[in-house]
């Protein structure tokens, strides 16, 4: 039998990673164990197998970071035998302490294909990869390097920041990082690591993707160690130097984690247009009117589906929002890409991108160089219940409707597909969708305008209140992306919002009425002692408690058993479709539950055969 | 330039000084012999029986063209040079001579261990190139990284054998950074800059030097033995060769490059070794 | 002795404190029934997370409708214990009625008079907003196999079918092959620790399998994991919501015997047997 399982992305699986108890307890936990731990044991996990278990497949088994994985990894997993550590409390060009490394190997390299080990690999494991990682260089047998010292972090606030910018404008970081620091400077184009492969510099406004941590220590940190193999330098010289203080570079660090949002953007299931009633629909990225709508953020990965595969996506997510006034609708597109592509300055980036990224699949890309581009996708129709096109621009049976932007094209235009690279673009007479795009400081914005009903035939007829499946596509031509190669997500959904409906003006006011009649009602009871509040006499009372006792009891029994039965169903439902958590508690509230309903039954049975 | 130039003229023993395009004048590794001179009281070299090795280094062929670098970004650097700059992989100059070619003992002084100068030696940052392009240090030899643009460079060094450094310099300053490691050659690089490239070749003796535009090249002060002199170039890979010095006498040295040569390994360091103190090999089904 | 009594008294403080507090203020049916009302509320919301580490489980929030149903039992709870005895039963209303009717109460009934309406009237406010929720999505996890499928051209019986590299071969080359084969091919989504945490996982809804949970491999045979593997996501039957799911057809991508490794490799890995044929009919 199938089983059915919800399955809203804010489902408890995503709670779970964020839940602070769950922080709390796991490094309560972790206290307990590295204590309960002795080091003798801790010595005896060989960290030569453990590593070959879980870190060959990326790092390859003489740790020069070429494993089967590699090839479709950018930047390519560390080369231990180099030991250039970017996450580092130590000096420019020095080795890690072991804490720094079983950060690493604890908490992942976000932004990267590094994951944190902390719940598959045990302390003593990690420990042990630590120990065995410092085997792959000589420079490990020297003495333990010595952490710097950081001081004491500054308050931040808005002084902080604004210093912090004057800072970034000093020491010129945005000759990579962009004036918006959205890693488009006119260095960027130009960046290699240490061995030789094409790197991105940083979007500073993704701070959840800062490889050495995004708060605030975190970013001071690099900036006083600079990431080694990279080319993001140490500026502890300068502070040395005296041509910036200490306090500066921490307003750098609050300058540079104010460029991202205060939390990591939630990803949310649904797209909500506001309807616009007194102010125009915009007609340009810039208007006014986006600056009070709110943002929905679409993250992205590289298309690994359909051949050729790309795993080098450059556009990470997309920021959506969307407003409408009734006849149409406005669909706002912004996302970070440093290049106007195809912009001559980022060929050879590109190039040496494709190369690195050497794809073995059918069609694979060559060359880089083309332009910009993206696509929103909805159903050509909505069908009943939840059947929706295949999230890569349909199938045969059920064909995605499209809106299609690129660079070195002006508008847009809309088409039919039934597949990725399919898509059929409409005649000119079926062509309804507008777009007009901007590009600065390392950021496209793309607005659709499109009328709600189109009347075309083919094409998806948008209604107020209804939620229309929609999804993303985003190329980086200047990163050799193109075809099926660049960026994809799956299915969201679009609501248009609708004038608010008469009830909501109407309900409360007769709730309240309702409400206060009741009281009104229960205090003149008791004020006349009527009802509930009269006095019996004892051989009523009794009688009547007896029989209620007895009815409760039944009824309370009956209706928890019932709710122990449901609850049964709703564990199997959880443990099978992977929910151990659902499943979990559904048995424990079941449990309960048959515990009490059985009790209340025999309860009552043995209390109302004995009172007779 | 003129200062500095003079503050390293100081220095008994000048091995080349040549004019470079724009710069107004700079030095091929001038600072090598100075370095010996730096402490004599301290080395084990006694000057009255020394000898000396001169030479030139030369190519021959068809010298390859250098790609012109695009300074247009960079009006501060770009003012600096009075002709387009190119890149400088490779520099020759008049009757074949090759210049930037690294010249050292690579045997024959394991027996004795030279005190580190107290001097040090400049890697400058002038319109946006380095100064010298190939440049010599010693052991433990401060190497100061000076920055004359007063625009951000960043000095990236990725040796093998030593640790590197990735400093930056968005200001006109002075840092010092020194490799406790001898070291045939320490690559450097600008990221801000991507055509800025030079290299630091670290040995622990005071006898290397850099060929000047006209190839020639010296090691003075060398006390009498047979020796393995090195050449090393960074495109056309390097070139040994047997010498005796005697005392008093300079022993003629040559090397000849040729364009054959282009594309040969070029040795950065010695490879890395993996070594396993618990008896694990890297690689164990 | 005397040390011990005084550790006694010292270990009875607490009791002592609770006894009196009880005296003083829980005095009432009506008062203790708010206290252990209120304590179990406490519990539920602050206590219950704390109770799946003692079983090795992850600790999780508790969901709302999970808390609602544990107060409502709670609240029958105390109400049968309060109506149970019908002296208590008069002692609990007695502070209710109080309110309701006695004349120097009349601030509080005012006061509940606007509270209570206030309280329903923007619960209601709330309930009739338009809902823009998304539409329910449900989907089949282990949707049936078909008996027999086409692979890359070829009919290929899955009933009964065995990982034909079981007998053949060395286990360990198999486990090799397919280790760089999933490296290559499947780290992208479901990761390094087989968790499916790969780094493009949280993009995708569904989420990409989790190998090392129990409810997954563990409990397929060999031939429904090459089934899943070679038709991917486009192969799953519409229950199974083929339209979302990210998995490729890898029919197009990979050879037989690479699947057939790397399903060697996803057991090995993590440690879990396949479900075997003769267990199945069992259970039929």
């Amino acid at each position: 039998m199938p089983v059915l399982q919800n399955v809203s992305p804010n489902g408890l699986s995503k709670k779970l990673r964020s839940s602070p108890q769950c922080v709390v307890l796991v490094a309560l936990l972790l206290g307990v164990s590295l204590l309960a731990v002795p080091g003798d044991v801790i010595a005896q996990v060989d960290g030569q197998v453990v590593y070959n278990q879980w870190c060959a497949g990326c790092h390859g088994e003489d740790g020069a970071g070429a494993g089967p994985a590699a090839n479709t990894m950018l930047p390519r997993p560390r080369d231990f035998t180099l030991a250039l550590y970017q996450v580092r409390t130590t000096s420019s060009g020095e080795l890690p302490t072991d804490a720094d490394m079983l950060k690493v190997i604890n908490e992942g390299m976000p932004g990267t294909a590094m994951p944190g080990w902390e719940g598959v690999l045990t302390e003593a494991e990690r420990l042990a990869l630590v120990d065995y990682l410092k085997t792959f260089s000589r420079f490990f047998q020297g003495d333990p390097p010595t952490p710097l010292d950081f001081g004491r972090a500054t308050s931040g606030g808005a002084d902080a920041i604004a210093r912090g910018e004057e800072v970034y404008q000093m020491v010129e970081c945005w000759r990579c990082h962009g004036e918006q620091g959205r890693g488009d400077g006119e260095s960027a184009p130009t960046l290699n690591d240490d061995t030789g492969f094409p790197i991105f510099a940083a979007d500073l406004t993704e701070n959840w993707r800062f490889n050495g941590g995004g708060e605030v220590g975190e970013i001071y940190r690099v900036l006083r160690t600079g990431l080694d193999g990279t080319p993001m330098p140490t500026f502890s010289d300068i502070v040395d130097a005296g041509v910036i203080t200490d306090e500066d570079l921490w307003s750098l660090a609050h300058y540079v984690r104010s460029l991202s949002p205060e939390d990591e953007p939630e990803v949310r299931e649904v797209v909500t247009a506001k309807l616009l009633t007194d102010t125009p629909l915009p007609q340009t990225v810039a208007d006014v009117v986006w600056e009070g709508t709110e943002r929905f953020y679409v993250p992205l990965s590289g298309q690994i589906v359909v051949q050729p595969r790309w795993f080098n996506p450059r556009v990470d997510a997309v920021w959506v929002q969307a407003v409408h006034d009734g006849r149409e609708l406005a669909l706002l597109v912004s996302w970070g890409d440093p290049s106007e592509s195809p912009d001559t300055l980022w060929t050879d980036f590109g190039g040496q991108v494709v190369t690195t990224m050497g794809s073995e699949d059918e069609g694979a890309a060559t060359g880089s160089g083309t332009a910009d581009q993206l696509v929103v996708q909805f159903p050509q129709e909505l069908y009943e219940g939840q059947e929706r096109p295949y999230f890569l621009q349909g199938d045969t049976r059920r064909p995605a409707y499209t809106w299609t932007w690129q660079s070195d094209i002006a508008g847009a235009f809309e088409s039919i597909a039934r597949g990725m690279g399919t898509a059929a673009r409409q005649p000119d007479s079926e062509q309804h969708v507008r777009a007009t795009a901007q590009h600065a400081d390392g950021e496209w914005k793309v607005l659709f305008v499109r009328p709600l009903d189109t009347e075309g035939a083919e094409d998806l007829a948008l209604t107020a209140g209804q939620a229309v499946p929609m999804a993303f596509q985003a190329w980086d031509g200047d990163n050799g992306e193109s075809g099926s190669q660049g960026a994809v997500s799956t299915w969201y959904f679009l609501v248009l919002g609708q004038p608010t409906p008469v009830a909501v003006y109407v309900a409360p006011p007769v709730a309240l009425a309702l409400t206060l009649l009741f009281g009104l009602l229960v205090v003149r009871q008791a004020q006349m002692g009527s009802g509930m509040w009269r006095e019996p006499d004892a051989a009523a009372r009794a009688k009547r408690a007896a029989k209620r006792r007895q009815l409760a009891g039944m009824a309370v029994g009956v209706i928890w058993l019932g709710m122990a039965f449901g609850s049964y169903q709703n564990s199997r439902a959880g443990w099978e479709a992977g929910y151990a958590d659902l499943g979990f508690w559904w048995a424990i509230i079941g449990g309960l539950l048959a515990i009490a309903g059985l009790g209340a039954l025999i309860g009552t049975w043995i209390h109302t055969r004995t009172s007779k | 330039m003129i200062e500095k130039c003079g503050e390293l003229r100081n220095t008994a023993l000048l091995l080349g000084v040549f004019v470079i395009a724009g710069c107004g004048g700079g030095d091929g590794g001038g600072d090598a012999a100075g370095a010996a001179d730096a402490a004599p009281a301290e080395s084990p070299v006694d000057a009255a029986t020394a000898g000396n090795v001169a030479g030139m280094v030369t190519f021959s062929g068809t010298a390859p063209m250098m790609a012109e670098i695009n300074m247009g970004s960079e009006a501060t650097c770009a003012a600096k040079h009075s002709t387009t700059p190119t890149e400088e992989g490779f520099v020759g100059g008049e009757n074949g001579g090759l210049a930037n070619v690294f010249v050292y003992v690579k045997e024959g002084l394991e027996s004795l261990s030279f005190p580190t100068p107290t001097s040090a030696v400049v890697l400058n940052q002038d319109g946006c190139t380095y100064r010298p392009h190939v440049l010599g240090a010693q052991v433990g030899q401060d190497i100061t990284l000076r920055n004359s643009d007063g625009l951000l460079h960043n000095i990236n060094a990725s040796p093998t054998e030593n640790r590197g450094f990735n400093v930056s310099q968005p200001v006109n300053m002075d840092t010092n950074r020194s490799f406790p490691v001898a070291e045939v050659m320490v690559p450097v690089r600008c990221d801000v800059h991507g055509w800025m490239n030079s290299y630091i070749g670290v040995v622990d003796h005071p006898y290397f030097a850099v060929s000047s535009p006209d190839g020639s090249v010296s090691l003075d002060g060398l006390p009498p033995g047979d020796y393995v002199i090195e050449a090393w170039h960074e495109q056309l890979g390097t070139m040994t060769s047997n010498v005796t010095v005697t005392t008093g006498g300079t022993t003629e040295i040559s090397f000849e490059f040729t364009e054959a040569m282009a594309g040969s390994p070029v040795p950065m360091g010695e490879p890395i070794d993996l070594l396993h103190p618990d008896g694990h090999q890297a690689v164990d089904h | 002795m005397g040390a011990l009594k005084s550790v006694f008294r010292l270990l009875g403080a607490p009791f002592r404190l609770i006894n009196s507090v009880m005296g003083r203020f829980l005095n009432t049916p009506f008062r203790q029934a708010t206290a252990v009302f209120l304590f179990a509320c406490g519990l539920i919301e602050v206590g219950i997370p704390f109770i799946p580490p003692l079983f090795g489980m992850p600790s999780a929030p508790v969901p709302n409708t999970v808390v609602l149903e544990y107060l409502v039992i709670a609240l029958v709870g105390i109400l049968l214990w309060v109506s149970d005895n019908e002296e208590r039963w008069s002692e609990f209303k007695q502070p209710i009625h109080d309110v309701l009717v006695r004349p120097d109460r009349r601030i509080a009934r005012g006061a509940l008079f606007v509270i209570v309406p206030a309280l329903v009237a923007a619960q209601t406010y709330f309930s009739a907003q338009p809902d823009i929720s998304a539409p329910p999505s449900f989907r089949a996890i282990h949707p049936a196999p078909p008996s027999a499928i086409t692979f890359q051209g070829e009919q290929m019986v899955l009933d009964g079918l065995e990982n034909p590299l079981r007998s053949t071969g060395l286990l360990e080359e198999h486990y090799e092959e397919g280790k760089r084969v999933y490296y290559q091919n499947c780290l992208a989504c479901h990761g390094d620790g087989l968790q499916g945490r790969g780094h493009y996982a949280q993009i995708f809804n569904p989420q990409p399998i989790n190998f090392q949970d129990v409810g997954t491999i563990a409990m397929l045979t060999e031939s429904f994991v090459f089934w899943r593997i070679a038709k991917g996501g486009p192969g799953l039957p519409n229950e199974g919501t083929p339209w979302n799911s990210a998995m490729p057809a890898w029919e197009d991508f990979l050879t037989a015997d690479e699947i057939w490794s790397v399903i060697i490799f996803l057991y090995e890995q993590t440690g879990h047997d396949p479900r075997t044929w003769e267990v199945e009919g069992e259970e039929h």
